[in-house]
């Protein structure tokens, strides 16, 4: 990892010319930028210093981790990513304890105010041994580290949104990142995990154009997260028609019909999987038979069963609608006999 | 609108020949009847109203959705395009009233006081509204998607006005003038009885009076009694045509309802029950009313329920009568070659039902029926019923609505404008004389009468 | 609570519960008044073929259509837009087939084996369109029109305010407007057809179900009496 240039290094690991022009122009493509600049793009890439990488792991499963790392293992994302300069990272690097940390405080103020934090794992706000490196509890480590930041990536749902630890009883008191860095970008890629492609396209982006992606309303890159699962779905014309899959057995669900009434979270998930799919590409949930859950949405654990369909409503059960009966009756007779009380009192005056 | 009360001239209430058109101001003078403190006036408009409320009444009150057509079929908005004359906005106070005092939900509208209360400001307003212009006609009833029959409104919103005493002075003075002497044009049993008795030397006709028995008990209306007397002896003529076994009684030969048209119930009954009862005492089969609208609607539709039980005889308006003769083949006719217009007088044709019987009878005439456009159902009103031709002050209005008329009538081109109520005729005579009209309304039963053939002796 | 949880939990037990108890309400408070038995002799016997104006009415004879068509048409446009969206769209068709699971614990497959049958998204968007683009104009109408601004009341404004809002708060749904995400978007669509349940039965909107029964009635007084329909 000498070359400081990013394009010296990609040649350097074997990368031809043609295939990084190839991914320059999958990421353009996926971050909607026009055709008319990719040549910047590449010019812009081949001259990007790599940046200083923090990598602070939290509350996580290292599912963002494995996402990042092993799903895409030969690719060029990958090789993009190891070309930042990933100065901290406690679960992937060879180091450890104080040498480890040491690396982290030498990154720090070598690149105070420039360097890049992924952070991925939510944050404990309650009993500050929950979650703890070297010593040292999350939520400080995560103040002190911010400071220095240019931005924040939030990577995955739990440094997103809370994610699994801060479901429903949410025993840690865990909390995203947004809600403990106030005062600096902060680009939340969710999903549980998230797509390899997207984090390599928000720093491909970071590094092309020396800025932040455009985000939307929950701090997502709008270029990956601007539409459902369910408006690029492969099955959107069985919902169309109305054909439905009623269980997973059955003959809608062998025809692959549609999976909404199995419960599909796609019409209110916002994510690139049903375009950019997994697996370099193979598949994805929909497409192997099963409803998407939801992951890259705020609190979806907490959303009620995963094979609940989304239209449903929490309706009272037939006791309360036969109360509902009982009372408007009864108010309907009682004031028909007021009117008639009325009635007479007039006649008799 | 004046915002105070002005002190309202209190006339004779029997003054009624005088017009009394020197007050102008306010634009819609109110009248009002007796010294009721306002208060008390609204509690009584109140009370009758919610008293006679059936259920069919309340659904009415209950779902209109103001889409304002029943604009389009009302005369006196069709001719001034004034927003007030829309037919569901002459029931505003009653429509209030009613959610406010008897709705389902009235409580709520009591409690939050989303209704305000009607005053006695705006009944005086409404006056003009449900009297000057409103004839009952029911055009609106035919026109409403939602199927309120609003003219039915208007009748039960009257009988309020009147518990209140807010009504056209011209209507209370006949309504009462008739409870006192028996007639609301001064048509007593004695001046009956003597323009019978003149009439019947007159027109070389025997005129039935007081026949102990009779199958046919007939009535007449003050209208005919008084400016068309020749009516009067059209029926006894078409009696002895027909060989009928009829007679007038003097206890029961006035057809006119000014209760209905005022508002005043108790009124009504009182002079429905005299024809009923005189025509249990004779025995009659039949009661046949006069060449009169509201008559129609009075016994025909009305009568049994102000009897209590159903009516012992047959109820028939005399275009019916003629018709049943026509088919019976007891009418020999001279065929009149001429062509005609019928104009449909609304409570006997749209609101009567009595539709096709006037037709029979011109047909049986030999006249060219000529209809007007639009005709039947939905023909337009005179503009003088429901009491309005007896209004002086809405004299102006209702003229304008006649113009409806004359244009309809002229599109025809049809030789003879023919109709089957005096009312409906006397408007027209008021109009042609105003517009120096050159048609006259022809009543159907005079006209079956001049050209009855006699059989030889 | 997120507010869609909200908006398809409580909120929808609560209007729904509100929908039944108002209109039971108001439909019996006025068709358990009594009723007087006409004793005049009906001129046709049959009265109950006077039912037929319930169908009769639903066009105005052509006498009265010059000034009401305008009327007419737009009135059938939103109608007809706004129920064929409200009960063929797919979703909402699985939304009703829930009720009924909820309630009765089968849909109407179970109970019937048929299927309710769907429109395109295509044709619902366009029915809403035209549906919201005739309200609109009905609004329009409304305060121009110098008799419907005269009888119109708070009723009327906020009748067509709880009738135009679904339309509208679904088309967004559906498009994903505004760049709120779906949830926020769904869960304003569901209140927005709570608040339409809950105004309902207090507001003009009940002439949904008191139509029948007027046009029923006046149908059954006037043949009776032989009178025009």
């Amino acid at each position: 990892m000498s070359s400081p240039l990013l394009g010296e290094f990609l040649r350097s690991r074997g990368v031809t010319r043609r295939d990084f022009l190839q991914f320059c122009t999958t990421t353009a493509a996926l971050m909607g930028l026009s055709p008319a600049l990719l040549p910047r793009v590449a010019a812009a890439l081949e001259q990007a210093r790599r940046p200083s990488v923090i990598w602070l792991p939290f509350q996580e499963c290292t599912g963002c981790t494995e996402s990042i790392t092993r799903a895409h293992g030969s690719t060029l994302e990958s090789l993009i990513f190891q070309g930042i300069s990933l100065d901290y990272q406690h679960t992937l690097q060879a180091a450890a304890g104080e040498a480890a940390e040491r690396a982290r405080e030498t990154a720090m103020q070598e690149n105070w105010g420039r360097y890049l934090l992924i952070v991925d794992g939510s944050i404990p706000t309650g009993n500050k041994g929950f979650s703890t490196v070297a010593g040292r509890d999350n939520l400080s480590l995560l103040q002190h580290v911010a400071g220095g930041a240019a931005a924040i990536v939030a990577l995955g749902s739990c440094a997103a949104f809370g994610g699994i630890p801060g479901a429903n009883p949410n025993p840690t008191g865990a909390v995203a990142v947004s809600a403990v860095v106030k005062d600096k970008p902060i680009i939340n890629v969710s999903g549980c995990p998230p797509i390899p492609v997207v984090i390599t396209g928000v720093l491909t982006q970071y590094l092309t154009f020396g800025k932040l992606p455009e985000l939307d309303a929950l701090g997502r890159p709008r270029s990956f997260y601007g539409q459902t699962i369910h408006d690029r779905c492969y099955r959107r014309p069985f919902y169309e028609r109305g054909q439905f899959a009623d269980s997973f057995d059955d003959e809608g669900a062998r025809q692959g019909w549609c999976l909404y009434k199995l419960g599909c979270r796609g019409p209110t998930t916002h994510n690139a999987c049903a375009t950019v799919k997994w697996n370099d590409g193979t598949s994805f949930p929909i497409e192997a038979g099963h409803g998407c859950i939801g992951c890259a949405e705020p609190g979806f654990w907490d959303k009620g069963g995963f094979y609940q369909p989304l239209s449903t409503g929490q309706w009272g059960s037939a006791r309360t609608l036969g109360m509902a009966v009982g009372v408007g009756t009864a108010l309907g007779v009682a004031s028909a006999a007021l009117a008639r009380k009325r009635q007479k009192d007039a006649e008799d005056a | 609108m004046t915002g105070t009360t002005p002190t309202p001239r209190e006339p004779d209430p029997l003054e009624f020949d005088q017009p009394r058109v020197s007050i102008r101001k306010p634009e819609h003078r109110f009248d009002s009847q007796g010294e009721t403190p306002d208060a008390s006036r609204v509690e009584r408009a109140m009370n009758s109203f919610v008293r006679d409320f059936g259920r069919t009444a309340a659904v009415y009150m209950e779902s209109c959705i103001h889409c304002g057509m029943c604009a389009e079929a009302c005369h006196f908005y069709e001719v001034t395009q004034d927003p007030k004359y829309t037919p569901i906005w002459k029931l505003e106070p009653f429509k209030q009233a009613y959610k406010r005092e008897y709705g389902p939900f009235a409580f709520v509208y009591r409690a939050l006081n989303l209704k305000p209360k009607v005053t006695v400001d705006e009944l005086q307003q409404w006056q003009h509204l449900l009297y000057d212009s409103c004839t009952v006609c029911g055009r609106c009833s035919l026109m409403c998607p939602m199927g309120i029959d609003i003219a039915s409104l208007v009748s039960q919103a009257r009988h309020g006005m009147f518990k209140a005493g807010l009504v056209p002075h011209e209507l209370a003075a006949v309504t009462e003038r008739a409870r006192r002497e028996g007639s609301p044009l001064g048509a007593t049993p004695k001046v009956f009885a003597d323009r019978c008795e003149w009439l019947s030397d007159e027109h070389e006709v025997e005129i039935t009076i007081d026949k102990p028995r009779a199958e046919v008990l007939c009535a007449m209306s003050s209208i005919e009694i008084m400016k068309y007397p020749e009516s009067v002896v059209a029926t006894a003529r078409i009696m002895r045509h027909v060989g009928a076994d009829w007679t007038f009684r003097l206890d029961g030969y006035e057809a006119t309802n000014f209760g209905l048209l005022t508002g005043d119930a108790a009124a009504q009954k009182e002079l429905t029950l005299k024809i009923i009862h005189a025509a249990v005492a004779c025995g009659a089969s039949v009661v046949v009313l006069p060449e009169c609208g509201h008559a129609y609607t009075a016994l025909r539709w009305m009568g049994a329920n102000m009897y209590g039980k159903p009516l012992p005889f047959k109820v028939m308006h005399i275009a019916e009568f003629l018709a049943e003769q026509v088919r019976a083949g007891k009418l020999r006719l001279r065929k009149l070659g001429k062509s005609a217009t019928f104009h449909d007088p609304c409570q006997l044709v749209r609101r009567g039902g009595a539709i096709e019987a006037p037709r029979e009878v011109l047909q049986a005439l030999g006249v060219e029926l000529r209809e007007m456009y639009p005709t039947k159902g939905a023909n337009w009103c005179c503009g003088g019923g429901g009491g309005v031709v007896a209004i002086h002050r809405a004299d102006e209005l209702r003229h304008k609505v006649f113009k409806i008329k004359m244009e309809q009538i002229e599109q025809t081109g049809a030789e003879l404008p023919v109709t089957s109520c005096a009312n409906c005729r006397q408007t027209f005579d008021d109009g042609q004389a105003h517009f120096k009209w050159d048609k006259t309304m022809h009543s159907l039963l005079e006209l079956v009468a001049d050209n009855l053939v006699e059989a030889e002796p | 609570m997120s507010l869609l949880d909200f908006a398809r939990g409580p909120a929808l037990q609560w209007s729904l519960g509100i929908f039944v108890v108002g209109v039971l309400w108001r439909l019996l408070g006025v068709l358990l008044l009594r009723t007087r038995k006409d004793l005049s002799e009906p001129r046709r016997d049959a009265a109950w073929k006077g039912l037929r104006l319930i169908a009769l009415r639903s066009w105005p004879r052509k006498e009265f259509l010059g000034g009401t068509a305008f009327g007419e048409v737009l009135g059938y446009a939103f109608h007809i837009g706004f129920l064929l969206a409200l009960f063929f769209y797919v979703p909402h068709v699985l939304f009703f087939a829930d009720i009924a699971r909820g309630l009765f614990g089968t849909d109407l497959h179970g109970l019937t084996g048929l299927n309710w049958p769907t429109l395109p998204n295509g044709v619902v968007t366009l029915l809403s369109a035209i549906s919201i683009a005739a309200l609109v104009a009905v609004l329009i109408h409304r305060i121009v029109s110098p008799v419907k601004r005269l009888i119109s009341n708070f009723d009327d404004y906020f009748s067509w305010l709880v009738t135009i809002a679904p339309l509208a708060t679904g088309m967004a749904a559906f498009a994903h407007l505004g760049g709120w995400p779906y949830e926020r978007l769904l869960a304003v669509h569901l209140l927005s057809a709570e608040l339409l349940l809950v105004w309902f039965p207090f507001g003009k909107l009940m002439h949904a179900f008191t139509i029948f029964v007027e046009r029923g009635s006046t149908g059954m007084l006037f043949e009776r009496k032989g009178a025009s329909l």
